[in-house]
Protein backbone atom coordinates (compact mmCIF):
# COMPACT_ATOMS: atom_id res chain seq x y z
CA UNK A 1 0.00 0.00 0.00
CA UNK A 2 1.25 2.82 -0.98
CA UNK A 3 0.50 6.39 1.46
CA UNK A 4 1.61 9.85 0.48
CA UNK A 5 0.06 13.45 1.53
CA UNK A 6 0.23 14.75 -1.98
CA UNK A 7 -2.35 14.36 -3.98
CA UNK A 8 -0.99 12.75 -6.75
CA UNK A 9 1.98 9.71 -6.86
CA UNK A 10 4.48 10.69 -8.65
CA UNK A 11 5.49 7.60 -11.57
CA UNK A 12 2.06 6.91 -11.24
CA UNK A 13 -1.45 7.27 -12.25
CA UNK A 14 -4.50 7.13 -10.36
CA UNK A 15 -6.90 4.72 -12.21
CA UNK A 16 -9.66 4.70 -10.10
CA UNK A 17 -10.72 6.81 -6.75
CA UNK A 18 -12.41 4.53 -4.23
CA UNK A 19 -13.52 6.72 -2.09
CA UNK A 20 -12.72 8.55 1.07
CA UNK A 21 -11.09 6.66 3.83
CA UNK A 22 -10.71 7.77 7.61
CA UNK A 23 -9.92 6.88 10.51
CA UNK A 24 -9.70 8.10 14.35
CA UNK A 25 -9.04 7.29 17.51
CA UNK A 26 -10.06 8.96 21.18
CA UNK A 27 -6.98 8.85 23.70
CA UNK A 28 -6.73 10.01 27.18
CA UNK A 29 -3.65 10.18 28.90
CA UNK A 30 -3.35 8.59 33.12
CA UNK A 31 -3.35 10.03 35.92
CA UNK A 32 0.84 9.43 36.03
CA UNK A 33 1.80 10.90 33.02
CA UNK A 34 -0.43 14.11 34.01
CA UNK A 35 2.28 14.28 37.42
CA UNK A 36 5.18 13.66 35.49
CA UNK A 37 4.00 16.66 33.17
CA UNK A 38 3.57 18.71 36.00
CA UNK A 39 6.74 18.33 37.15
CA UNK A 40 8.18 19.07 33.98
CA UNK A 41 6.15 21.93 33.30
CA UNK A 42 8.37 23.79 36.18
CA UNK A 43 12.05 22.66 34.19
CA UNK A 44 10.64 22.43 30.64
CA UNK A 45 11.94 20.14 28.12
CA UNK A 46 9.98 17.42 26.19
CA UNK A 47 7.28 15.11 27.58
CA UNK A 48 8.37 11.97 26.49
CA UNK A 49 4.80 10.68 27.37
CA UNK A 50 2.93 12.77 25.60
CA UNK A 51 4.88 12.45 22.40
CA UNK A 52 4.68 8.60 22.96
CA UNK A 53 0.93 9.01 23.39
CA UNK A 54 0.51 10.97 20.08
CA UNK A 55 2.73 8.33 18.27
CA UNK A 56 0.36 6.00 19.16
CA UNK A 57 -2.14 7.61 18.41
CA UNK A 58 -1.21 8.40 14.74
CA UNK A 59 -0.34 4.95 14.28
CA UNK A 60 -3.77 3.76 15.42
CA UNK A 61 -5.52 6.15 13.30
CA UNK A 62 -3.24 5.39 10.28
CA UNK A 63 -4.11 2.15 10.60
CA UNK A 64 -7.83 2.21 10.97
CA UNK A 65 -7.62 4.22 7.75
CA UNK A 66 -5.44 1.84 6.02
CA UNK A 67 -8.10 -1.17 7.11
CA UNK A 68 -10.72 0.60 5.47
CA UNK A 69 -8.65 1.54 2.55
CA UNK A 70 -7.96 -2.46 2.16
CA UNK A 71 -11.44 -3.30 2.36
CA UNK A 72 -12.10 -0.76 -0.60
CA UNK A 73 -9.54 -3.00 -2.56
CA UNK A 74 -7.33 0.55 -3.16
CA UNK A 75 -3.72 -0.31 -3.42
CA UNK A 76 -2.70 3.57 -2.76
CA UNK A 77 -3.77 6.73 -0.18
CA UNK A 78 -3.11 9.81 -1.27
CA UNK A 79 -3.97 13.19 -0.26
CA UNK A 80 -3.67 12.28 3.91
CA UNK A 81 -4.25 14.78 6.23
CA UNK A 82 -4.20 14.57 9.92
CA UNK A 83 -6.76 16.76 12.72
CA UNK A 84 -6.95 16.64 16.28
CA UNK A 85 -9.70 17.57 18.42
CA UNK A 86 -10.49 18.19 21.75
CA UNK A 87 -12.63 16.10 23.31
CA UNK A 88 -13.26 16.48 26.97
CA UNK A 89 -10.74 16.73 29.56
CA UNK A 90 -7.53 14.88 29.20
CA UNK A 91 -9.04 13.17 26.23
CA UNK A 92 -8.03 14.17 22.75
CA UNK A 93 -8.77 12.74 19.23
CA UNK A 94 -6.21 11.85 16.76
CA UNK A 95 -8.30 11.74 13.20
CA UNK A 96 -6.35 10.76 9.92
CA UNK A 97 -8.21 11.18 6.37
CA UNK A 98 -7.30 10.10 2.70
CA UNK A 99 -8.38 9.48 -0.38
CA UNK A 100 -8.30 5.27 -1.73
CA UNK A 101 -7.24 5.34 -4.76
CA UNK A 102 -6.23 2.26 -7.47
CA UNK A 103 -2.49 3.22 -9.19
CA UNK A 104 -0.87 2.08 -12.03
CA UNK A 105 2.98 2.50 -12.27
CA UNK A 106 3.95 4.96 -15.26
CA UNK A 107 6.20 3.25 -18.09
CA UNK A 108 9.47 4.83 -18.05
CA UNK A 109 9.58 7.59 -20.78
CA UNK A 110 12.04 6.48 -23.51
CA UNK A 111 15.91 7.44 -22.84
CA UNK A 112 16.77 10.08 -25.34
CA UNK A 113 20.59 8.88 -26.58
CA UNK A 114 22.87 12.15 -26.17
CA UNK A 115 25.33 12.31 -29.06
CA UNK B 1 2.76 36.98 63.04
CA UNK B 2 1.80 33.53 61.63
CA UNK B 3 0.31 34.81 58.91
CA UNK B 4 3.79 36.76 58.05
CA UNK B 5 5.57 33.80 58.32
CA UNK B 6 2.77 32.05 55.89
CA UNK B 7 3.45 34.76 53.54
CA UNK B 8 7.18 34.02 53.64
CA UNK B 9 7.34 30.24 53.19
CA UNK B 10 4.77 31.40 50.23
CA UNK B 11 7.53 33.88 48.31
CA UNK B 12 9.87 31.07 48.92
CA UNK B 13 8.24 28.54 46.99
CA UNK B 14 7.40 30.55 44.33
CA UNK B 15 10.85 31.99 44.50
CA UNK B 16 12.21 29.14 44.31
CA UNK B 17 10.26 27.89 41.27
CA UNK B 18 11.42 30.96 39.41
CA UNK B 19 15.07 29.93 40.08
CA UNK B 20 14.24 26.48 39.24
CA UNK B 21 12.64 27.48 35.89
CA UNK B 22 15.59 30.15 35.42
CA UNK B 23 18.27 27.77 35.98
CA UNK B 24 16.99 24.48 34.81
CA UNK B 25 14.59 26.16 32.08
CA UNK B 26 17.32 27.62 30.14
CA UNK B 27 19.78 24.48 30.52
CA UNK B 28 16.96 22.35 28.62
CA UNK B 29 16.26 25.21 26.22
CA UNK B 30 19.64 25.71 25.17
CA UNK B 31 20.45 22.01 24.95
CA UNK B 32 17.47 21.41 23.08
CA UNK B 33 18.57 24.21 20.75
CA UNK B 34 22.16 22.71 20.25
CA UNK B 35 21.04 19.28 19.77
CA UNK B 36 18.62 20.72 16.81
CA UNK B 37 21.28 22.35 15.29
CA UNK B 38 23.87 20.00 15.22
CA UNK B 39 21.34 17.52 14.26
CA UNK B 40 19.87 19.80 11.47
CA UNK B 41 23.33 20.48 10.16
CA UNK B 42 23.76 16.72 9.85
CA UNK B 43 21.03 16.46 7.32
CA UNK B 44 22.00 19.12 5.60
CA UNK B 45 22.02 18.04 2.05
CA UNK B 46 18.12 16.96 2.73
CA UNK B 47 16.06 19.05 0.98
CA UNK B 48 12.46 19.95 3.09
CA UNK B 49 9.77 21.62 1.08
CA UNK B 50 5.77 21.84 1.29
CA UNK B 51 5.48 21.59 -2.53
CA UNK B 52 2.40 19.39 -3.82
CA UNK B 53 4.34 18.01 -6.67
CA UNK B 54 8.03 17.64 -5.79
CA UNK B 55 10.35 18.14 -9.49
CA UNK B 56 12.10 15.25 -10.48
CA UNK B 57 9.21 12.99 -7.68
CA UNK B 58 8.50 10.88 -10.30
CA UNK B 59 11.78 9.21 -10.47
CA UNK B 60 11.73 8.61 -6.79
CA UNK B 61 12.88 5.00 -6.01
CA UNK B 62 11.99 3.61 -3.81
CA UNK B 63 7.94 4.72 -4.75
CA UNK B 64 7.21 7.52 -2.52
CA UNK B 65 6.43 7.39 1.24
CA UNK B 66 4.57 9.16 3.89
CA UNK B 67 6.44 10.21 7.25
CA UNK B 68 4.69 11.72 10.24
CA UNK B 69 6.78 12.70 13.25
CA UNK B 70 5.72 14.15 16.44
CA UNK B 71 6.99 16.34 19.49
CA UNK B 72 5.86 17.49 22.59
CA UNK B 73 7.76 20.14 24.25
CA UNK B 74 6.71 21.82 28.29
CA UNK B 75 7.06 25.23 28.65
CA UNK B 76 9.18 25.88 32.24
CA UNK B 77 8.11 28.08 35.36
CA UNK B 78 9.71 30.89 33.98
CA UNK B 79 8.06 31.09 30.66
CA UNK B 80 4.83 30.50 32.21
CA UNK B 81 5.22 33.03 34.49
CA UNK B 82 6.62 35.95 32.19
CA UNK B 83 4.10 35.23 29.62
CA UNK B 84 1.19 35.35 32.28
CA UNK B 85 3.09 39.13 33.09
CA UNK B 86 2.68 39.55 29.44
CA UNK B 87 -0.72 39.47 29.65
CA UNK B 88 -1.59 42.39 32.15
CA UNK B 89 -0.17 44.65 29.30
CA UNK B 90 -0.30 42.72 25.94
CA UNK B 91 2.29 42.56 23.29
CA UNK B 92 5.12 39.79 21.90
CA UNK B 93 4.92 36.71 24.11
CA UNK B 94 8.69 36.00 23.25
CA UNK B 95 9.09 33.16 25.55
CA UNK B 96 6.23 31.10 24.08
CA UNK B 97 7.59 31.63 20.54
CA UNK B 98 10.84 29.95 20.75
CA UNK B 99 8.96 26.90 22.75
CA UNK B 100 6.45 26.87 19.62
CA UNK B 101 9.52 26.96 17.42
CA UNK B 102 11.34 24.22 19.21
CA UNK B 103 8.52 21.77 18.84
CA UNK B 104 7.54 22.47 15.23
CA UNK B 105 11.74 22.09 14.65
CA UNK B 106 12.04 19.17 16.36
CA UNK B 107 8.81 17.20 14.49
CA UNK B 108 10.29 18.41 11.33
CA UNK B 109 13.77 17.05 12.26
CA UNK B 110 12.10 13.64 13.13
CA UNK B 111 10.34 13.48 10.16
CA UNK B 112 13.63 14.46 8.02
CA UNK B 113 15.64 11.72 10.17
CA UNK B 114 12.79 9.01 9.84
CA UNK B 115 13.36 9.29 5.93
CA UNK B 116 16.46 9.48 6.04
CA UNK B 117 17.13 6.29 7.37
CA UNK B 118 14.66 4.75 4.98
CA UNK B 119 16.80 5.87 2.45
CA UNK B 120 14.62 9.07 1.51
CA UNK B 121 16.79 12.56 0.32
CA UNK B 122 14.10 15.28 0.14
CA UNK B 123 10.66 16.05 1.66
CA UNK B 124 7.80 17.56 -0.14
CA UNK B 125 4.46 18.83 1.36
CA UNK B 126 5.50 19.40 4.80
CA UNK B 127 2.36 19.92 7.29
CA UNK B 128 2.46 20.90 10.57
CA UNK B 129 -0.57 21.00 13.00
CA UNK B 130 -0.78 21.89 16.92
CA UNK B 131 -2.42 19.51 19.03
CA UNK B 132 -3.61 19.89 22.52
CA UNK B 133 -2.43 17.35 24.13
CA UNK B 134 -2.92 18.87 27.49
CA UNK B 135 -6.24 19.55 27.05
CA UNK B 136 -6.27 23.63 28.28
CA UNK B 137 -9.03 24.20 25.69
CA UNK B 138 -11.71 21.79 27.40
CA UNK B 139 -10.69 22.19 31.15
CA UNK B 140 -11.89 25.24 33.02
CA UNK B 141 -8.84 24.23 36.10
CA UNK B 142 -6.66 26.93 36.95
CA UNK B 143 -3.38 25.72 36.68
CA UNK B 144 -3.39 24.73 32.79
CA UNK B 145 -0.16 22.90 31.45
CA UNK B 146 1.72 24.80 29.03
CA UNK B 147 2.52 22.28 26.60
CA UNK B 148 3.24 22.42 22.64
CA UNK B 149 2.48 19.71 20.50
CA UNK B 150 3.41 19.41 16.81
CA UNK B 151 2.70 16.67 14.06
CA UNK B 152 4.46 16.85 11.40
CA UNK B 153 3.39 14.90 8.24
CA UNK B 154 5.20 14.72 4.85
CA UNK B 155 5.85 12.94 1.45
CA UNK B 156 9.97 11.68 1.17
CA UNK B 157 11.14 11.20 -1.84
CA UNK B 158 14.76 9.74 -3.40
CA UNK B 159 15.54 11.48 -5.78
Amino acid sequence: MIVVNTETIPGHTITMVKGMVQGNTVRAKHAGRDIAAGFKNLVGGELKGYTELLTDSRREALERMLAQAEQLGADAVVNVRFSTSAVTAGAAELYAYGTAVNVQADVAPPEIPTT
Amino acid sequence: MHELIGLFIQLGIVGGMVLLGLLAGRYTERKHLCSLERREADLQGMIVSNLKCFPGGAQSTPVPALIVGEASIASDYLKTLLAALRNLVGGEVRSFESLQMRARREATLRVMEQAHAQGFNAIGNLRLETADIAGNITTNQKRKMVVVSVIASATAYAL
